[in-house]
């Protein structure tokens, strides 16, 4: 067994909370360590709409929450501009919502400090004519649409460039403890099997919904109640503008556009298992249905792909209601930072549970002050003043950067391999040149091949080409297996996606992508009849 | 208004090859298509059973039909003959196959560096259908700056032993890269621009040259070499013996992605044959609705640009390739819509329509979903008997067969298509066509 240096905490967990919190702590002169099990974001962070909360969706219900969204929405545009597309966001009344709701709406977002604005229903319909004519009002809140992948990596970026330190696929497996304190943890490589020991003077839970099992490994008990939503994926955007329902949080209520295409969110549905759960045709269709009162025609728009995430959702054992169990909705979207000294009397531990990817900076800093209070250290928080490596002040992501990029870099002439999202040769390259190791799947979240319409069908053996080519060139003895993985890991992930929602033109599009695959290049000769892989834990697809 | 003896709906195997028949028996014959079919995007082989456990496609025909409700259960004994009388339209067209039923299948090798089993291709893949010599060497040799041909990723792959499927393989596999003429400083080439640039015949001879010095250069002799399926669209014959004589080692085209070169030669030779034999082909129309007097299909009511317009006929064949030619529509309740006339679907139910795996192989039930029909290709309604006289359905529309997952698609295709086109022809006349009325 390996052992690592010397590390101040022991960050487990490699969503936005965890990038966040090892941000923040090497910022405060602490030398951190986030280990993930996994690629960074494919958790809970990977898995959800991509909104950037206004806060509009809790005034009415958690004012505390909305206040909080709002406050770090503006911190984010600030500090990550180039992961946010500032799309804005409509709160739309359809003929469906109940009239108080939508009566007290502006003055419950004043209440909570969210910019609201009422503006004409022909404005709105005028800005995204696939809206619902029948809609009743409209009002114009400061929501968007927020890159989770990219705002991870500035993350880490940033804790590197003070010191700390990052590790995928490394994943915990156990940790020693001796009476009140962990004294150390181990991790397994996840690609080498080697093991690595590690003796940090403070842990720092970010696992989200798999916090209880990371509790469980020094016997102390945190209870979750993982909450899975779903998520269905357009070929398209039919609106530039996030669209919300203007009524009380429910399934299939919000609309954001996402690069190339829109995301249809989301439902609410307690699963025991945080990696074992399937997505049904029934929430498929019980999403489109509700969807169809916001964009009438959804039924006839093209669906990409079903996928869910499960929210961290946390509730104190004595405040847990029947209700709560039965409707995760009840269950505060606020976050907590549980104190395991005083808590179970394990004290250099704590976990941050609950909370939202807009509010994970607050996240961070609210355990990381905790953290630094423990540990003696008086250093404040930068985390909001300091704008992110690689991101350029006010400049937001918009839907036509990398062609202006491509164009004002003289343009036109590099290979472009995947159509739909505008990603050239030496794009990849470079991302490859960053990334050494990345798998496809990492190829995928970081360049975006094969996340547009035709989900992968005529670029992945382009990506898998060039993999292989870098591979041979760099003398890799396994270049072929790299390139079979990033062919069959593409196809049986895009099929993993298309399965709950196999029906129309994306059944068709199935199809005749297994026509060109196995019926004209023989993909299937590709698999080693083995085990199955042991990355095949999760049923739903990802984002 | 215009009218015809018999209108095929869909340009694919199964359409063209119904077309052809049908004409070919003195039939005013018109083929409606929304767009071109799978022939576009498949390999331009003729896949009959390619199935693992089949030895040769005869083989495969046999096993397949044993299984419950395959076509080949009443087609299996055309086959033979079906590709002979085809044969001769595609030589006529410049295409010509190797290979029969008897053929061993082959583990033939791919532009992902895996392998499909096959025993009859087109003359360009012909090279790659006998079993490897010992000692002998394959060269994958790409053409720089084409992004959908990958000789490193082809060759590591093809150097692995499983990936053979058990059979012969070569005892070298390296990979080269050549820059044709014009070509090597440029960007996003596709297969059909080089391809037409190989029909040039002043440019094939420089850049075939330009191949040879590179594939002599690779330490070894002789051999075979697998190219891109790029070597010409309209003049394949001439390139290909051109290639043929003037490299070191024997050529054979790798199909690619589509747009698929070999795909679209066989098409553009089909197309040719229908026209040799008097009918006609029209692409981009959309079938809005079939009348008929509840016997009889008797027109086709179809809408292209901005017209709609009226085909009176005799007959009517739907060659409309299943689900992936949009022949048959999934409905997200789990329904099976046939679109052209709403024919009964045989289908499984929507819980059960796709396996867990997306390779897993026995393949996803709802493959086998589509028409089921009598003998003669006449679908069955609810009440067991044929819907209408006078109307076939033949290709992937039909129950019963996994097109893709079986590699039988086109064998069904072309044996289903010329028996619902003569079963159609022989029926005693009754259409409504006046003699020399204008053609549609």
């Amino acid at each position: 067994m390996g052992e690592a240096h010397a590390y101040d905490v022991l960050v487990v967990g490699g969503g936005a909370t965890g990038a966040g919190v090892l941000r923040d702590l090497a910022r405060r002169g602490l030398r951190t360590l986030l280990v993930e099990r996994g690629d960074y974001g494919t958790g809970t962070t990977g898995r959800y709409h991509g909104l950037l909360h206004s806060g509009g969706r809790y005034v009415a219900k958690d004012a505390l929450a909305a206040r909080e969204c709002i406050s770090e929405n503006r911190i984010l545009r600030r500090i990550a501009p180039a992961s946010i597309e500032d799309t804005g966001g409509y709160f739309v009344a359809t003929p469906d919502d109940p009239d108080d709701y939508v009566a007290g709406f502006q003055a419950a977002c004043i209440a909570a400090d969210v910019d609201c604005e009422e503006i004409p229903v022909a404005e709105a319909l005028r800005r995204e004519p696939a809206l619902n004519p029948r809609i009743r009002r409209v009002f114009r809140l400061p929501d968007g649409s927020v890159e989770p992948w990219q705002l991870i990596e500035s993350n880490i970026a940033d804790a590197r460039a003070h010191g700390s330190d990052a590790w995928s696929y490394q994943r915990l497996v156990g940790m020693e403890r001796d009476g009140a304190r962990i004294v150390a943890a181990t991790l397994r490589d996840e690609r080498s099997g080697s093991l690595t020991r590690i003796t940090p003077r403070f842990v720092v839970s970010c696992a989200g919904a798999w916090s209880g099992q990371i509790a469980a490994m020094v016997d102390v008990t945190v209870t979750m109640h993982p909450g899975k939503g779903t998520m269905l994926i357009f070929n398209q955007r039919m609106t530039d503008t996030v669209i919300n329902r203007c009524h009380k949080s429910s399934d299939g209520d919000i609309m954001v556009p996402v690069h190339t295409v829109a995301i249809l969110g989301t439902t609410e549905q307690r699963v025991e298992d945080p990696d074992r759960y399937e997505i049904t045709r029934d929430e498929v269709a019980a999403l489109i249905s509700q969807g169809e009162k916001l964009f009438p025609d959804l039924a006839n728009m093209r669906l990409l792909r079903a996928y869910a995430g499960v929210r961290p959702l946390y509730q104190p054992p004595a405040e847990v209601t029947a209700a709560a169990l039965k409707d995760g909705r009840q269950i505060s979207r606020a976050h907590t930072v549980l104190d395991h000294g005083a808590m179970d009397g394990v004290d250099n531990y704590v976990t941050i549970v609950g909370g939202k990817l807009t509010t994970f900076r607050r996240m961070a800093e609210d355990t990381v002050d905790m953290v630094c209070g423990k540990l003696g250290v008086t250093e404040p928080c930068t985390t909001a003043d300091e704008i992110l490596p690689g991101q350029v002040p006010g400049k937001t992501y918009w839907l036509g950067h990398r062609l202006a990029d491509h164009e004002a870099e003289g343009g036109g002439d590099a290979d472009l391999l995947c159509e739909c999202e505008f990603v050239t040769r030496p794009q990849l390259d470079a991302f490859l040149d960053r990334h050494p190791g990345a798998s496809m799947d990492d190829v995928r979240r970081g360049t975006r091949v094969g996340m547009g319409p035709c989900q992968g069908g005529f670029c992945t053996f382009r990506a898998a080409g060039v993999v292989g080519e870098r591979a041979g060139h760099a003398g890799a003895t396994d270049v072929a297996e790299q390139a079979d993985q990033a062919i069959l890991g593409f196809l049986r992930e895009r099929f993993k996606g298309t399965r709950p929602i196999a029906a129309g033109r994306q059944l068709q599009e199935q199809w005749m992508i297994s026509g060109v695959y196995e019926g004209g290049l023989g993909v299937e000769s590709l698999i080693e009849h083995e085990a199955p892989e042991a990355s095949r834990e999760v049923v739903s697809a990802q984002r | 208004m215009p009218s015809a003896d018999v209108v095929v709906i869909g340009a694919g195997l199964a359409g063209l090859t119904a077309a052809i028949a049908a004409a070919e028996s003195g039939a005013h014959v018109v083929v409606l298509a929304k767009g071109h079919a799978a022939t576009h995007w498949g390999p331009g082989g003729i896949d009959v059973a390619g199935i693992p456990a089949a030895s040769t496609p005869r083989d495969g025909i046999r096993l397949l039909a044993g299984e419950p409700g395959h076509p080949y259960a009443f087609l299996g004994d055309d086959v033979a003959a079906a590709l002979d009388w085809l044969r001769p339209h595609l030589a006529a067209g410049g295409v010509d196959y190797v290979g029969d039923l008897d053929t061993p299948l082959q583990a033939v090798p791919t532009s992902i560096g895996g392998t499909r089993r096959a025993a009859i291709l087109p003359a360009g893949q012909a090279a790659a259908l006998s079993p490897w010599a010992s000692g002998e060497r394959l060269v994958v040799c790409g053409i720089a700056g084409f992004k959908d041909f990958w000789p490193e990723a082809i060759a590591a792959s093809l150097l692995r032993e499983r990936i053979w499927q058990g059979g012969s393989r070569p005892a070298s596999v390296t990979s080269i890269s050549v820059a044709l003429p014009g070509l090597a400083a440029r960007h996003n080439l596709n297969a059909l621009e080089i391809a037409r640039r190989f029909d040039d015949p002043a440019w094939r001879a420089t850049a075939i040259a330009a191949l040879a010095r590179a594939i002599a250069a690779v330490p070894g002799s002789g051999g075979r070499v697998a190219l891109p399926a790029v070597l010409g669209i309209r003049d394949h014959a001439a390139v290909l013996a051109a290639a043929e004589e003037h490299l070191p080692a024997a050529p054979f085209e790798m199909p690619l992605v589509p747009p698929s070169l070999p795909g679209m030669r066989l098409y553009a030779a089909l197309r040719a044959a229908l026209i040799r034999a008097g009918g006609r082909v029209q692409v981009g129309e959309m079938i809005e609705r079939v009348e008929h007097d509840g016997q009889r299909v008797t027109a086709v009511v179809a809408a292209a640009a901005a017209r709609t317009y009226t085909v009176r006929t005799g007959a009517l064949i739907i060659a409309t390739g299943g689900i992936a030619g949009g022949g048959l529509v999934a409905e997200r309740d789990g329904r099976l819509i046939e679109v052209v006339l709403g024919l009964p679907v045989e289908a499984p139910p929507v819980e059960e329509w796709l396996a867990a795996d997306a390779f897993d192989p026995a393949g996803h039930p709802l493959e086998k979903a589509g028409i089921r029909t009598d003998t003669e290709l006449r679908p069955i309604g609810a009440d067991g008997a044929p819907v209408f006289d006078n109307l076939r359905v033949a290709g992937s529309t039909l129950a019963g067969q996994r097109y893709i997952g079986e590699r039988c698609g086109d064998g069904v295709a072309l044996t289903s298509g010329r028996r619902a086109a003569r079963s159609l022809t022989a029926v005693p006349a009754g259409h409504a066509a006046e003699p020399g009325s204008k053609r549609a």
